[in-house]
């Protein structure tokens, strides 16, 4: 009903078959438009507005990125973003998955209904809560699991908390605090594959194995499309994690470890938004060309029209 | 058949190690309270203290700055329920209607979700503090409720969600029966969607009760902070953090890991509850082949 | 398959930045100001009933609670926050979204000095420096002489101050008396004793301590105590870092001497397990004077009667004794509030009345609430023998080269050369990098990097 509506698109009267809704759509994602338009389209174009000006309002075109490109901390914090994204989506594409196929096969349900319980335990432990676990669980003299800390040559905290460690932990803590509500959703969308069709595929001969890779994975790939779209873009936009364990571990991780933090100092430290905007555009672009090579690999828009 | 013993061996071992690799330091995390500060550097990780440190640290938690940690929860349960609501009545028949109706802009609207989603936040908190502060929002519940109630990740599962188990031929049929957009939605639409309702009611829940940027942002006073940015209060008041904090404080590690067990509960008994509904739930949407 | 919309818009942002390359682009230099700040504030129209907020930390909560009984009719809003701990920047982040709203601001904060460095400029070309010049009216200049000598320059820019220090933690030499009267060894006076009596503990009593210098602040223990000119304000925006300075390299010798031979470790203080391993070990501690309650009393539960301090070394041959100061806070009065009079009235109170000062919970800035600080027996029970003398003297040594700068001497420190301690490095091996990213923040919050 809005500049939806108004936005040019190709003439699609051909295609608007009776029986296709109407003017329900617009209707119905009305409130939901106008959430987007307040919270979502409008501060992402004041931020790219504030990207491309200075703070007098002019414009300045691309200096704005050529400045933060420059400043010292970029690159390193880019060089880690990187690092901790590679780890991140390995893990948790690949064991999400294949943990949701295993508690879907042939499991006693309730062992599976537990198990999905407590690896999702973590999940409720966000923020200030899940960098209190981890601080004493990564320091040797407190470690419940001291003894493997020890056998990988850790002595003490700081060793631990060795720069070239930190992409790894951050994407063990994010993992674990991630993974569990990924797999309800990765089982919620196996279940949803009619039994008949694994019940084909079995009389076809079909191992556990092969079912899942020739049937059950093909049919939930949305989801892990959509499931890895949005973990790079939480991925790109890690925060909360280094900002507290640079508190809780007295300033052995950089403030300006992620691109978020940095474009948080930038922001709020230097009263530079514009330069804080910019970097965040280079993070959306990131996470664009990644979603789009996604989306279009995928076919995620389509609706099924068979 | 060895092969499929290995198998099993195999798989068994990796959910094993996973159940440790989930389940151990929130173990760690329960056992806590139940010994004083000294005693969880000294003693076994994992060893159980007494309930009469759970008392005591439950007693200095809530001598906290007058028992500012009732305060902190009742706030978070405002938010999050009151983003909840306004969040399943814009993100159901939204989704529902990418899927399964045609209209110009759909495929912008998808578009411009996915890409606002992947905004990051520190870009966005300004913006949206000029928002609230010129519609002078700034200090009431609705600049945290109305931003939360923005949920994208909502639309697009409850979006993937009919797109993929709701059969349009079920649609062709209700419009055939002459039954307006409206009543289909309610009559088919709404009591098939039941699962993933529950799903993103669930998600949106814990998504806002963990909330920490905004809020912390936004909001001008302590009592109106929510649970999570109150630990963060807390944190910076424990000396092992703070060392300079603390005169007359009682506030250390054991206490901080009692109000981490109470921040979570209401999202671990909400997830023990609605499992049933968030999985098995999602079956009855496969009519489809 | 294909996302056209993906593909326009990328287009349209191309195009965007094409036009960018060919138009004209104004700087994006972010400097605001342009080099002095106004010297005067605008103040908002005033009402002496209007009710004030005051931002404290929890620590300082009972002081501020106390003001409100002790006034009942001044109509107080008290909101607590993390008070910039470990350099956290909840204040400076709210003051930043207030500049840009117009409103909100709190009349009284209570702050870390680093906070001061900004809030005594405006964060933006139109609005105003958030702190009131307090000598400007607010307090008399006799208030203001009354403060411990060199405690108000983290407070002073262009000649105003812009805020009251609630407490100094000026750097003294800590040592357990009990462990040093067993052993025979005199209290040493000179970095070369401490040296050479570090030395000898490691060999004849190994597992003793004489410092850790693996905590956030320690460079200000030892650093800012020996003169290095790691961050020397030369001029407002003139920093001079020189680590080839003979007093860094002295003391990075000396501290590498140390940890070499084992009586100084790389782990920090505040570690969470140091009081575990170490607690009961440490022998000597070069720290501010805060350390003698929240670290041996608190974190270690030394019994009394054993820890106590002496005063600040120095270089052998240095005629004046100068000493490094950890941390310490202060009060901001906002230039925005309606109600001056009530808030400099509650900032003068907190930091200047004998009132508050005789229990506070750290030494006072301010020289006669410090006098009636050391005459409470309760801020010195816990200690061996007196300290008023060297808390006193200490607290007017402090060297004044080691700037308030607008960065956090922390971060270099601890996300650098801490590190590198850890990977088996030396001190001396480090200073080099050390310098290099203080000089690279520097530039980065606009100063001017010499090296004389």
């Amino acid at each position: 009903m809005t500049t939806l509506v108004a936005a040019p698109d190709r003439p699609r009267g051909r295609r608007r078959r009776s029986g296709e809704g109407g003017f329900s759509g617009p209707l119905f994602v009305s409130g939901y438009v106008i959430l987007l338009l307040a919270f979502g389209v409008l501060p992402t174009l004041y931020a790219v507005y504030l990207a491309f000006t200075n703070v007098r309002g002019q414009f300045t075109g691309i200096n704005q990125f050529t400045r933060v490109f420059q400043d010292f901390r970029f690159g390193p914090a880019f060089v880690n973003i990187v690092a901790y994204l590679v780890i991140w989506l390995v893990l948790i594409v690949v064991l999400t998955v294949a943990v949701a196929v295993v508690l879907r096969g042939r499991m006693p349900a309730r062992l599976s209904t537990t198990l999905r319980f407590l690896y999702y335990i973590p999940g409720a432990l966000a923020g200030v809560a899940s960098i209190l676990v981890w601080l004493f669980m990564l320091d040797p003299s407190v470690s419940p699991v001291n003894w493997l800390l020890k056998a990988l040559g850790f002595g003490t905290f700081a060793q631990v908390l060795a720069p070239g460690h930190l992409s790894l932990i951050f994407a063990l803590i994010a993992f674990w605090t991630g993974a569990g509500g990924w797999i309800v959703v990765m089982y919620g969308a196996l279940d949803n594959i009619s039994t008949e069709v694994l019940e084909a595929a079995r009389i076809d001969g079909a191992g556990p194995w092969r079912t899942a890779i020739h049937i059950q994975i093909p049919m939930i790939r949305k989801w892990i499309v959509y499931m890895a779209i949005l973990a790079f873009a939480a991925g790109t936009q890690l925060f909360v994690e280094p900002q507290l364990l640079q508190t809780a571990s007295l300033g052995r991780v950089s403030p300006t470890w992620s691109p978020n933090q940095l474009a948080y100092v930038y922001a709020f430290q230097r009263g530079d938004f514009n330069g804080a905007a910019a970097i965040s555009l280079v993070l959306l672009v990131l996470g664009l060309i990644v979603a789009g090579l996604l989306v279009t690999r995928s076919g995620l828009f389509k609706v099924d029209e068979q | 058949m060895t092969r499929r013993a290995v198998t099993f061996l195999v798989v068994g071992l990796v959910l094993a190690l996973l159940l440790v690799f989930f389940v151990l330091p929130a173990l760690w995390l329960l056992l806590a309270p139940t010994k004083t500060a000294s005693e969880l550097v000294s003693d076994s990780p994992l060893a159980f203290g007494s309930f009469g440190n759970v008392v005591r640290a439950w007693q200095h938690l809530t001598g906290f700055e007058n028992g500012v940690l009732f305060t902190w929860l009742r706030n978070s349960a405002v938010y999050s329920i009151g983003a909840l609501i306004l969040t399943l009545v814009t993100s159901i028949p939204a989704g529902y209607a990418l899927a399964l109706t045609k209209f110009r802009g759909r495929k912008l609207l998808l578009t411009v979700t996915l890409i606002v989603m992947i905004m990051p936040s520190a870009a966005l908190v300004l913006p949206i503090f000029l928002e609230l502060n010129l519609a002078g929002l700034v200090g009431t519940v609705w600049s945290i409720i109305l931003p939360f109630s923005f949920y994208p990740f909502g639309v697009y599962l409850v979006y993937i969600y009919f797109a993929t188990s709701l059969p349009r031929d079920l649609l062709s049929a209700a419009r055939l029966d002459g039954a307006t957009e409206w009543q289909i939605f309610a009559r088919v639409g709404l009591p098939l969607a039941k699962p993933v309702v529950g799903l993103v009611a669930f998600f949106s829940f814990v998504g806002n009760w963990n909330n920490f940027f905004l809020p912390y942002l936004v909001l001008p006073g302590s009592d109106q902070f929510p649970i999570q940015v109150g630990l963060n209060q807390l944190l910076s008041s424990t000396p092992s953090f703070n060392p300079v904090a603390g005169a007359g404080l009682d506030i250390t590690s054991p206490e901080l890991a009692l109000a981490v067990i109470i921040a979570i509960l209401p999202v671990l008994v909400l997830f023990l509850f609605s499992q049933r509904t968030l999985v098995s739930g999602m079956l009855a949407g496969s009519t489809k082949e | 398959m294909k996302s056209p919309r993906f593909f326009r818009t990328a287009a349209a942002l191309a195009t965007v930045g094409a036009l960018a390359v060919v138009g004209g682009c104004a700087s994006a230099d972010p400097t605001t100001t342009s080099g002095s700040a106004p010297s005067s504030f605008t103040a908002a129209p005033q009402d002496d009933s209007a009710p004030i907020t005051v931002w404290t930390d929890s620590t300082r909560l009972p002081s501020v609670q106390a003001y409100q009984h002790a006034h009942p009719n001044v109509k107080m809003n008290i909101v607590t926050f993390d008070g910039s701990a470990d350099g956290s920047t909840y204040l400076q982040t709210k003051v930043q979204l207030f500049d840009r709203t117009n409103s909100g601001w709190p009349d009284v904060v209570f702050a870390s000095p680093t906070d001061v460095t900004w809030a005594a400029e405006p964060t933006s070309p139109t609005a105003q420096a958030f702190a009131a010049p307090v000598d400007e009216g607010m307090v008399p200049k006799s208030t203001l002489d009354n403060f411990a000598q060199g405690s108000l320059t983290p407070c002073q820019f262009n000649g105003h101050t812009y805020c009251l220090r609630n407490d100094i933690a000026q750097v003294v030499l800590w040592y357990n008396k009990t462990l040093l009267d067993q052993w025979g060894y005199q209290v040493p006076t000179t970095w070369e004793q401490y040296q050479q009596l570090g030395e000898q503990i490691a060999r004849d009593h190994p597992g003793y301590l004489v410092g850790a210098i693996g905590d956030t602040n320690s460079q200000e223990s030892y650093f800012w105590s020996a003169q290095c000119p790691a961050q020397q304000l030369t001029g407002p925006n003139t920093l001079r870092v020189d680590m080839a300075d003979s007093h860094c390299t002295k003391m990075a010798g000396l501290l590498d001497t140390l940890v070499k031979a084992g009586s100084v470790t790389t782990q920090g203080f505040f570690g969470q397990s140091f009081a575990k391993t170490y607690g009961s070990k440490v022998a000597m501690a070069v720290g501010p004077s805060w350390y003698g309650q929240y670290l041996f009393n608190s974190a270690f539960k030394t019994p009394a009667g054993q820890i106590t301090a002496a005063a600040p070394l120095k270089w052998q041959g240095d005629t004046r004794t100068v000493t490094g100061n950890v941390g310490g806070g202060v009060w901001m009065i906002s230039s925005h509030s309606k109600n001056l009079k009530a808030s400099t009235a509650v900032a003068e109170w907190l930091t200047t009345s004998n009132d508050n000062l005789t229990n506070a919970p750290t030494y006072p800035a301010y020289s006669p609430g410090a006098a009636a600080w050391l005459a409470n027996p309760a801020n010195k029970d816990y200690f061996a023998t007196d300290v008023t003398s060297v808390f006193q003297q200490a607290a007017n040594e402090v060297w004044s080269g080691w700037g308030n700068t607008k960065f956090s001497d922390a971060t270099s420190w601890s996300s650098v050369v801490l590190p590198a301690l850890t990977s088996g490095k030396t001190l001396a091996q480090t200073l080099p990098a050390w310098g290099n990213e203080i000089a690279n923040e520097a530039k980065s919050v606009g100063y001017t990097v010499t090296t004389k």
